[in-house]
């Protein structure tokens, strides 16, 4: 209620401003917001899907998209909300943090959405953090993985679903450091995804009391790696450990893949997004990280797989993945907050979904997760996996090797670097 | 303010009639842009980006030079005030300053490269550049940010001594800009019509009949780019405040080549007000036509396409050549198209 | 000195992928002075038909199709080689009926709609395609590796490497051997000339402008299993492409070629020894050249300098 309030007053006093200026005070006239308000207590839950459909990642976005939607269609098809239809809308955040910012400003101000929900890019989740905590509305920050997300760029109003480089690097270095060998060389994208996630990965080699022999820093938009493939293999590391993101990654795969490097030396690899693995299966290489496969032999996992199925038949892809599942987890858990909250007070639903825990079996995963009330970071079980040699089907690609449970992965550094705002500076919003 | 001598021509004008029309309508615009669909903060990237294309025009328009790297001008720009604002000083004016000061910098260096080249060496120039600072301003992270962005940049208040302005809200945020978009305007207004900018028309028209007349060329060349570039980056600073962060994408190629589309589109070639036209048509088609589907792109470069083929000089350009006809007839009249579109040809 | 050799060798694969990337946008820049911005989504088209060809659902008739999916795999690849650029060139063909407008123009309006055309096909492919990534099959006996130097190779890239050098040859040979490359030659230089000796001009351009499209969907077709087929992909190519003319000067063939290899060996040795400025690195190579030298490295004077 008070959000209106707020925005009305603003109005208005642009609007004396305006006619001061103008020298016309006769454009004063019924607010459209007066139309929305009689609409009275049973109007529906808005919310506002801010997912990439163009730029780089314009695939994933989609497929973070369809996990959203088939949330959203369940509840409703449970007659809502606190009685209430959920409704939604979408636009192109084209990869962009300055389209994500108008994106958000109009979903918010226009649309009247009380909560936004999708994220890939890093920038573009920053981008919305932004005008979502200036209004108070919660944001889901479903799929960008960067460390920084629940460290210093973490915010009160933002819940972070998607495990992050640090945790994939918790649960593969030490092992590898003491089966496969103490040489390790990183291959990091230049940017600072890249960076963060080879610093955790070396803190965790060096811990383990393995070292690294050389950190090759990758440009963005690489296309091609043969330089670095050959100055790896000149210098004949036991490991290479890459955090490389975006299409580079594809491209890196590739030509891995053409050179059948990947057995000498061994490639440990940060998470691999689905939607990016599905267009070129034979690439897959090394181990590489996951928070779920389509074939976890865990009960609900194949009824899951059919429902989204049945919605998304004309789909370019052809089985949820972890993208998916996250979109399709974050808007669950939050409908399901709100419903416990008993209302959709904004604070009421951050309180509630900082005390979220959701049970293995109801998380399709290995472990119960729970979210952590400081960093706003879901914690969940971590997999590794690796290119399956004996698919049961086209979509069979996984062999999952391992699964970490939360505690062991969780990124202990956060903690320190993320500051929340206390409760009472969060503008008020509610429905 | 306004030249009194109604027989004066726009050209000499402090304020034209079109300014001040054009400067009514927007002030208006927050009692009703609610009411057909669209939202304040639109209205500010509007105005922000009517500015960055005006001072961009400059460069392709006024001066004839095929700048296809802009964007980097107005990144630097955002980056500057969000480091000043961080790391010097918080104050609105003084930040503003830093990021028109810096923006003008780089663009005077790079000026100093480029200026002796012509063409296409000249475009490809532009864009190497642009690719250097883009890529620069990823991987500086530390200082930047990076990809993460450089946040949680403040709307800082409007000070006057005296009495100071919150702009947090996007209402008082947008009259804000709108001001310093009015006086922006008279600025390049005057600037394209001193003495100054018929040299640097003269020099569009042919480098040499220019140099032959005695003009120092290079140092014209290198003076509008280094002025373009600083209000570029001034209108940078402005879309920090407005997004609340920078971000490096503006500074890609992409988001360069949209600055060039928009100020073609609208006319910028034939007239002053050409790049503001091509800004209201693309921010708002990109708004309205991108919530009915996620194709746009498809419909705005098809729409591009045939303004190439159809008409050339843009849509500034199509209104003018209208009213020209008309006028050809009646050869009298102030009808609001002229006050618009007319009064800022460059012939 | 062992260790830098594969790096140089690397450099001159790389470099001339580089120069066939480029060389359809050379022969329109060269021949015609017009600034194709579109070629990279040719180059993208190109990648993405011969995906269509080369998969499990070619656009045949259904009993071409079964006839052609019969096929060996070498056959086929050979003959999508020939197949997607034709079909790309059909679209070249519709885009030089728009050009036709501009020209007599400022070389700039060539470049806008050049430019809108590119933004169409991306989004058209995206539309027809879908967002996801793809990949190109090729045949075995120029996938995997070799050992050499106890270094793996990959033998694709050294495919593509010949590849590159054999086009490049038969494109020179054609331009400089044979009639049609004069008459070619004196239309972009000369047309008033050409017209007299009545040579139809209109057709000699859309000629031209079409060969040039259908080296871009070549050069999809060849760098696509090494970068992979999405969307963007055009994008990718296009800035390399204007670049490596640039740096070569507008209207020289071997000086584009020669760019091409430089690039090259700048992205390939600086990846080696200053790996996160490789990239940049093609970026001062051409800041540099141009500096000293106005119209790069062999220019000659041209009207997209006016």
């Amino acid at each position: 209620m008070k959000k209106r309030e707020i925005s009305r007053r603003g109005v208005l006093k642009g609007s004396l401003m305006a006619s001061a200026l103008a020298g016309t005070g006769s454009f004063f006239g019924p607010w459209q917001e007066n139309r929305v308000w009689a609409q009275g207590a049973a109007k529906p839950i808005k919310l506002g899907l801010t997912c990439d459909a163009s730029g780089q990642y314009g695939n994933s976005g989609q497929d973070d998209l369809r996990g959203i939607q088939m949330a959203i269609d369940e509840i409703n098809a449970k007659g809502g909300v606190l009685g209430r239809k959920v409704t939604w809308i979408t636009a192109d955040t084209e990869t962009t943090p300055a389209t994500g910012s108008r994106v958000a400003e109009r979903f918010i101000t226009r649309e009247d959405c009380t909560i936004l929900i999708g994220a890939l890019h890093s920038g573009v989740a920053n981008a919305i953090t932004q005008v979502a905590s200036k209004y108070g509305v919660i944001y889901m920050n479903t799929n960008s993985s960067a460390p920084s997300e629940a460290g210093e760029n973490c915010s009160r109003v933002k819940f972070v679903w998607d495990g992050n480089g640090t945790n994939f690097s918790k649960a593969s270095v030490k092992n590898a450091v003491d089966s496969i060998g103490k040489n390790w060389m990183l291959l990091t994208n230049d940017y600072v995804w890249g960076h963060t996630t080879s610093a955790a990965t070396k803190a965790q080699v060096e811990g383990a009391g393995g070292k690294i022999i050389d950190n090759l820093l990758v440009p963005q938009n690489t296309r091609d790696f043969t330089a670095y493939l050959l100055k790896i293999q000149q210098a004949k590391p036991d490991v290479v450990a890459t955090a490389i993101g975006g299409d580079d990654i594809k491209a890196l795969r590739e030509q891995v893949a053409q050179l059948k490097l990947e057995g000498k030396p061994a490639w440990i690899n940060n998470q691999q997004d689905w939607p990016d693995v599905w267009g070129a299966p034979n690439s897959l290489f090394g181990v590489f990280g996951t928070t779920w496969y389509h074939k976890l032999a865990l009960p609900g996992v194949a009824e899951f797989v059919k429902k989204w199925q049945a919605t998304n038949k004309e789909g370019s892809i052809p089985v949820p993945g972890n993208v998916s599942y996250n979109g399709y987890m974050s808007t669950r858990e939050l409908l399901k907050a709100i419903e416990r909250a008993g209302s959709t007070n904004n604070v009421k639903i951050i309180k509630e979904l900082e005390n979220l825990k959701v049970s293995a079996t109801d998380r399709m995963q290995h472990f119960d997760a729970y979210m952590d009330p400081v960093t706003h970071q879901m914690q969940q079980t971590i997999y590794l996996a690796r290119r399956n040699t004996k698919p049961a089907d086209n979509t069979d690609l996984y062999e999952i090797i391992s699964w970490t449970e939360p505690k062991v992965a969780a990124d202990s550094d956060a903690t320190a670097k993320c500051k929340l705002i206390p409760y009472e500076q969060v503008p008020t919003v509610d429905s | 303010m306004i030249a009194t001598s109604s027989n004066q021509s726009d050209s000499a004008r402090l304020v034209t009639p079109a300014m001040l029309v054009l400067w009514l309508v927007l002030a208006t615009v927050p009692l009703w842009i609610a009411r057909v669909g669209l939202y304040p903060y639109l209205g500010i990237e509007i105005l922000i980006w009517s500015l960055y294309a005006l001072a961009f025009n400059l460069v392709l328009g006024t001066a004839g030079l095929p700048s296809f790297g802009h964007g980097a001008y107005f990144g630097i720009g955002a980056y500057a005030f969000g480091l000043c604002q961080f790391n010097v000083v918080a104050n609105l004016w003084v930040c503003l300053m830093a990021a028109f000061v810096v923006a003008g910098l780089a663009g005077a260096l790079v000026a100093l490269f480029i200026s002796h080249r012509r063409g296409i060496y000249y475009a490809f120039m532009t864009i190497a550049f642009g690719q250097i600072f883009w890529t620069l301003a990823i991987k500086s992270h530390k200082i930047t940010g990076g990809e993460d962005g450089l946040l949680k940049i403040a709307r800082l208040p409007a000070d006057f001594g005296v009495t100071s302005f919150d702009l947090a809200d996007n209402v008082a945020f947008y009259y804000f800009v709108l001001i310093v978009f009015a006086l922006a305007v008279i600025g390049l207004w005057r600037l394209v019509h001193s003495p100054y900018g018929r040299v640097i028309a003269a020099i569009k028209q042919s480098e040499t009949r220019a140099a032959h007349l005695g003009y120092h060329v290079w140092l014209y060349k290198v003076s509008i780019f280094t002025l373009s570039a600083a209000v570029s980056g001034f209108a940078g600073g402005l879309f920090a405040m407005a997004q609340l962060a920078a971000f490096p994408d503006v500074m890609s190629l992409h988001q360069s080549g949209y600055v060039v589309m928009m100020t073609l589109v609208g006319g910028g070639l034939v007239s002053f007000w050409g790049p503001v036209v091509g800004v209201f048509l693309f921010l708002i088609a990109r708004d309205v036509i991108g919530a009915l589907t996620n194709a746009w792109m498809l419909y705005f470069g098809l729409l591009f396409i045939a303004v190439v083929l159809f008409r050339p000089e843009g849509v500034a350009g199509a209104v003018t050549a209208m009213f020209e006809k008309q006028s050809a007839i009646r050869r009298q009249g102030h009808s609001a198209m002229r006050l618009l579109f007319g009064g800022g040809r460059w012939r | 000195m062992f260790d830098l050799l594969p790096h140089i060798l690397n450099g001159l694969t790389l470099g001339l992928l580089f120069a066939l990337i480029a060389l359809g946008f050379m022969l329109i820049v060269g021949l015609m002075e017009q600034i194709n911005l579109a070629h990279g989504s040719l180059f993208a088209l190109g990648a993405y038909f011969a995906m269509q060809l080369m998969g499990s659902r070619p656009p045949f008739p259904a009993e071409l199709a079964k006839a052609w999916l019969a096929l060996p795999l070498g056959w086929r690849y050979a003959a999508t080689l020939i197949l997607a650029p034709a079909a790309v060139g059909i679209v070249g063909i519709a885009i030089e009926f728009c050009m036709r407008r501009t020209y007599g123009k400022d070389p700039l309006y060539g470049l806008l709609l050049t430019f809108g055309a590119a933004m169409v096909i991306e989004e058209m492919i995206r539309l027809t395609w879908g967002t996801r990534d793809y990949v190109l099959q090729v045949p075995q006996a120029v996938s995997g590796g070799f050992l050499f130097q106890d270094l793996i190779w990959s033998t694709y890239r050294f495919y593509a490497a010949g590849i590159a050098v054999a086009i490049i040859g038969l494109v020179w040979l054609l331009i400089e051997k044979t009639s049609f490359g004069a008459t070619v030659k004196a239309g972009a230089h000369d047309s008033e000339i050409v017209r007299a000796l009545g040579i139809n001009l209109t057709r000699l351009r859309l000629l031209v402008f079409v060969f040039g499209t259908m080296l871009a969907a070549i050069a999809g077709i060849i760098v696509a299993p090494i970068w992979g087929i999405r969307p963007h992909m055009g994008v990718d190519a296009v800035i390399p492409a204007f670049l490596v003319i640039v740096l070569g000067g507008v209207g020289s063939f071997w000086g584009a070629v020669i760019a091409g290899l430089l690039v090259g060996l700048s992205v390939g040795l600086t990846g080696a020894y200053a790996s996160e400025w490789s990239l940049l690195s093609m970026y001062v190579l051409l800041v540099g050249v141009v500096t000293v030298r106005a119209r790069g490295l062999w220019g000659k004077k041209s009207v997209l300098e006016a």
